[in-house]
């Protein structure tokens, strides 16, 4: 008898470990998930706390083998947070088109570009909206 | 009416390029992200130069790519060129779009991401270098199949050790053949019985991963 083994993604994918990419990997690990965070920097890593229990590889993101080598194909949400717009959508879309990640969640600087990547189903944060609509709310309390 | 090019970010290849352009009739603008290059690009008054960070989509603007018949994206970086290409498309709608790539892999993700072509320069240069530098035994090679099959003219010389043998008698490995011997003026379809003879032009078509251990067996060097 053949049984078909369903492959439960589980895991969160952080591209770039900065400042953002690190506390996000930290918290989630924190909260048990699995966390694997890609840098093509190897002292980014610093910033993760001693007590992170997921797994760090070096390497470029928009490198289709360094996608594979972190098995994008097991991860259920992609966080990419490099500090490069362009590289950030561009790995966003490869993720989506190539991967079929379910959720992609990407910092964008400049929301100028939203043409680019609507309809996508690429989840996108700016921080510039994100600052003007608090300080907007501030000004009116 | 002129047709209207833009080249976007890369000095060398954005000037050469604008030279043959203007000489085909085209209206030729180019973006470039070094003042003091934009400077010297801009001592040819038959061209547009515009000073500003490519992927910006205002800087698009200024140089009116929604009037474009043509967009050549040249920056050295893949995920500037896939913005200016996706920007162009489907933001101002422009027809034909150019981008030049140095992974790859990523060709086809390009391609489905709506950029009309896309130019792998990584394989373009290693195929030109291969042929030029490496291979003593070939005089001419194209490659073709998205860079799998080469067909490489390969000149037999007396000391090669093939000369004087029939065709069957040659242990070619699988995935080559020899699809033409040239001997001077005419050019012969062989068979197993058709003879080698020195100064043959032999025609190889191969799979690459074949085709230096046919070249070695036909002319005894590589």
């Amino acid at each position: 008898m053949k049984r078909d083994v369903k492959i439960v993604k589980t895991y969160t994918l952080i591209i770039g470990c900065g400042r953002l990419g690190a506390s996000l990997a930290n918290e989630l690990s924190e909260l048990n998930r699995d966390v694997i965070v890609v840098d093509r920097d190897k002292n980014a890593f610093r910033k993760l706390s001693p007590s992170y229990g997921g797994l760090t590889l070096i390497g470029d993101a928009t490198d289709l083998n360094i996608l594979k080598q972190a098995e994008i194909e097991m991860a259920s949400t992609l966080i990419v947070v490099t500090n490069s717009d362009n590289t950030n959508i561009m790995v966003s879309q490869i993720s989506k088109e190539l991967y079929h990640v379910d959720q992609v969640i990407t910092r964008v600087y400049d929301p100028e570009r939203t043409f680019v990547y609507e309809n996508q189903g690429i989840e996108t944060v700016s921080p510039l909206i994100l600052l003007k609509d608090r300080i907007k709310m501030l000004i009116h309390n | 009416m002129k047709k209207h090019a833009v080249l976007i970010g890369s000095f060398n290849r954005a000037r050469s390029l604008a030279h043959s352009l203007l000489n085909k009739g085209f209206h030729v603008t180019i973006i470039y992200h070094d003042l003091e290059k934009c400077k010297i690009l801009a001592e040819n008054e038959s061209i547009n130069v515009l000073y500003g960070d490519e992927t910006k989509p205002f800087i698009l603007e200024d140089a009116n790519v929604q009037d474009a018949d043509l967009v050549i994206s040249l920056t050295s970086r893949d995920e500037d060129n896939l913005m200016i290409c996706e920007l162009c498309k489907k933001k101002y709608n422009v027809k034909k779009t150019f981008s030049v790539l140095n992974d790859p892999l990523k060709t086809e993700f390009f391609y489905k991401m709506g950029v009309d072509s896309v130019i792998c320069e990584v394989n373009a240069i290693t195929n030109v270098i291969e042929q030029q530098a490496f291979y003593e035994g070939i005089a001419t090679k194209i490659t073709t199949g998205e860079g799998r099959i080469g067909i490489a003219e390969v000149p037999i010389l007396k000391e090669s050790p093939s000369v004087g043998k029939k065709l069957w008698e040659i242990k070619l490995p699988k995935e080559v053949i020899i699809g033409c011997i040239i001997r001077g003026e005419v050019s012969l379809i062989p068979r197993g019985d058709t003879r080698i003879l020195i100064g043959d032009k032999l025609i190889l078509i191969s799979s690459n991963d074949q085709e230096l251990t046919a070249i070695k067996e036909l002319t005894g060097r590589i």
